[in-house]
């Protein structure tokens, strides 16, 4: 089993501070192997992409009040105490439901219509998708979506003029 | 993964290229190299080569780690290549400098540098080579070829550099000789037309559609420009190599491949004037405004090199012929995209994370395009007066020209470098909770 330690930085967002260099002192005092338990007044999702990058698996649940409980753990460890996650990109729509919000982004100046994907896509309920036209393919959007969670499928009109992509977040 | 992240040393790329751009300039206005000294002599040789590969090559190659992946929106092969690669291209483009200067009695006596320098700047850009190389070859569409052909003549460039080197230092047996006494064109040619104008070309293509919310140019279309660029270098390298062999005049195979580039700058003009006529954004940013001005550079250079040819001058005027090329051309471009590719890379890096969650501000928060247009229009006015001051012989003019490119290119990396250091953005907006303010010189990924 994989031993955390706590950080509550509620007491810290209570009072309108920022908590990031806690969590990151925090961090740096972890012993190798070891996960982070941290208490939050709100799903902290800015810090997951963070701590992604930093090799640490996240995993969310909530709390009374609004508040969360995040364990982060160190992904060699995660990898083997758990199954590893589904890749990014899927090859169907197998399952999916239909879209609850649809976009069309082909008239937007560059990056309007990346920070409208992911702005509506962090709304999206557990499981749901949402659909946006583009006129091209949203390179620099993917790697947002990896690290985010969210899976998605796309591809171009036969005419290619128009790129159609389904994003679904996270279960 | 799919998609493209942040290249993590396009960044040094670009400020080792930008502290290359500034030793050339100082060259310049120092009076050392042509027009001051003649053409082919040592000292025009480390000024040549310090634009070359130290500001244009080294600035491509920090775009192309970036923007290959972009092209066939997969990731790069091995970003473990790049830092290395940098560092194999420093330390021998010194080393080569070094052995011009040695060459040109500068410093003490040392021809051994150039061979030497020639073998790290190979390995170097064999490593880009193979990194780029294989990247683009998973999905090789559109502009992605322009890339693989640039690459194939970067190749070939080094491969006569290399070879010139060992022939300087003696070690090249009697075809390296020969070749080194007339193969000089080759070389330029293969590395200013097909390396950089034909790897620029292809990645304008896709910028300038991004940018200006252009569709696509049709792949057929611009399949046939390519070919015609690459068939001048084929000509110039296969034609050229085989002239010298059979101890032949390489003036008709030179005129052979100076047709084909033309023709190959005229569909390259046809594709271009396309995507502005197509463009969804009627208000063009700065970094569009100015590359119309190479544009006009590329054109002018087109122009310049059929009025001399009409009028028998190419010999005597080549130098003000390629100055416009590089200065005006490409160096214009890569300033000008650079200054929109720094904010933009500096803006994901920054904003990315945070994208969705929290206000954050826009691409054009982080730069001031007003105060930056200035230093662009000071840079290619101080272009195209040093041509003139070339094509009149000028070399007091000459150097005025070039401290004047200098002050723009000054104000034009303030502006890059204020970008990085959002010093432009307003304060709120600036380091949302969560966001981290880039290193200037590497980036975050």
């Amino acid at each position: 089993m994989t031993q955390y330690t706590d950080v509550d930085v509620r007491p810290i967002l209570r009072a309108g501070g920022e908590p990031f260099s806690v969590i990151m002192a925090a961090l740096k005092g972890l012993e190798p192997g070891h996960g982070l338990r941290l208490l939050a007044t709100f799903k902290p999702v800015p810090l997951f992409a963070v701590m992604a990058d930093k090799g640490f698996s996240h995993s969310e649940q909530p709390l009374d009040g609004g508040e969360w409980e995040v364990l982060f753990t160190p992904v060699d460890v995660a990898a083997k105490e758990e199954v590893s996650p589904p890749p990014a990109a899927l090859s169907s729509f197998d399952g999916w439901p239909e879209p609850t919000v649809t976009l069309d982004n082909r008239d937007l100046d560059p990056p309007e219509p990346m920070v409208r994907i992911l702005a509506e896509a962090d709304k999206l309920t557990p499981g749901a998708t949402l659909s946006a036209l583009l006129r091209r393919e949203p390179v620099f959007l993917f790697p947002q979506l990896e690290k985010r969670g969210f899976r998605w499928l796309g591809g171009f009109t036969p005419d290619g003029s128009t790129y159609e992509l389904t994003v679904r977040a996270p279960s | 993964m799919m998609g493209a992240s942040i290249s993590r040393w396009t960044m040094t790329y670009f400020a080792t290229a930008l502290a290359w751009l500034f030793v050339a300039l100082a060259l310049m206005v120092a009076g050392v190299g042509y027009p001051a000294a003649d053409i082919a002599s040592p000292d025009t040789l480390v000024l040549v080569h310090a634009v070359c590969i130290g500001w244009l090559s080294l600035a491509m190659c920090g775009a192309l780690f970036q923007f290959v992946p972009v092209l066939v929106a997969k990731p790069l092969f091995s970003e473990k290549c790049a830092l290395p690669a940098l560092v194999l291209l420093s330390v021998g483009l010194v080393l080569l400098l070094a052995g011009f200067l040695s060459l040109g009695g500068r410093l003490p006596q040392a021809i051994w540098l150039l061979p030497l320098g020639a073998v790290l700047l190979v390995a170097g850009f064999c490593l880009v080579v193979v990194d780029l190389g294989l990247t683009a070859w998973l999905r090789p569409t559109g502009p992605a070829r322009f890339v693989l052909v640039g690459l194939a003549s970067l190749c070939a460039t080094f491969t006569f550099g290399a070879v010139f080197a060992f022939g300087l230092a003696g070690w090249a047996g009697s075809f390296g000789g020969a070749l080194l006494a007339s193969g000089i064109p080759l070389h330029a040619i293969a590395g200013l037309g097909g390396w950089l104008t034909l790897t620029a070309m292809g990645v304008s293509y896709r910028l300038l559609a991004m940018f200006m919310l252009a569709p696509d140019v049709d792949d057929r279309q611009s399949r046939v420009t390519l070919a015609t660029g690459a068939s001048a270098v084929a000509v110039t390298v296969a034609g050229g190599v085989l002239a010298i062999w059979l101890a032949a005049e390489s003036t008709v195979v030179l005129s052979i491949a100076g047709l084909l580039g033309l023709a190959s700058a005229a569909l390259y003009g046809r594709d271009i004037v396309g995507i502005f006529r197509k463009r969804k954004r009627r208000q063009l940013e700065l970094n569009m405004r100015m590359a119309t001005l190479s544009f006009v550079s590329l054109a002018g250079t087109a122009f310049l090199g059929l009025a001399l040819v009409f009028f028998d001058a190419l010999p005597a005027h080549v130098g003000a012929f390629a100055f416009l090329a590089v200065f005006g051309w490409l160096s214009g471009l890569v300033l000008a995209k650079l200054y929109k590719i720094v904010a933009f890379l500096t803006w994901l890096e920054t904003y990315g994370p945070l994208m969705g969650r929290a206000p954050t501000p826009r691409v054009q928060d982080l730069v001031a395009e007003a105060r930056a247009t200035k230093w662009f229009v000071v840079y290619y006015a101080a272009v195209w007066v040093g041509t003139l001051a070339l094509l009149a012989r000028e070399p007091a003019a000459f150097r005025v020209a070039a401290a004047t490119m200098t002050v723009g290119a000054v104000g034009i990396v303030r502006e890059v470098i204020r970008t990085r250091r959002l010093a432009d953005v307003a304060c709120p907006l600036r380091l949302p909770p969560g966001a981290v303010a880039p290193y200037l010189l590497f980036a975050r990924n």
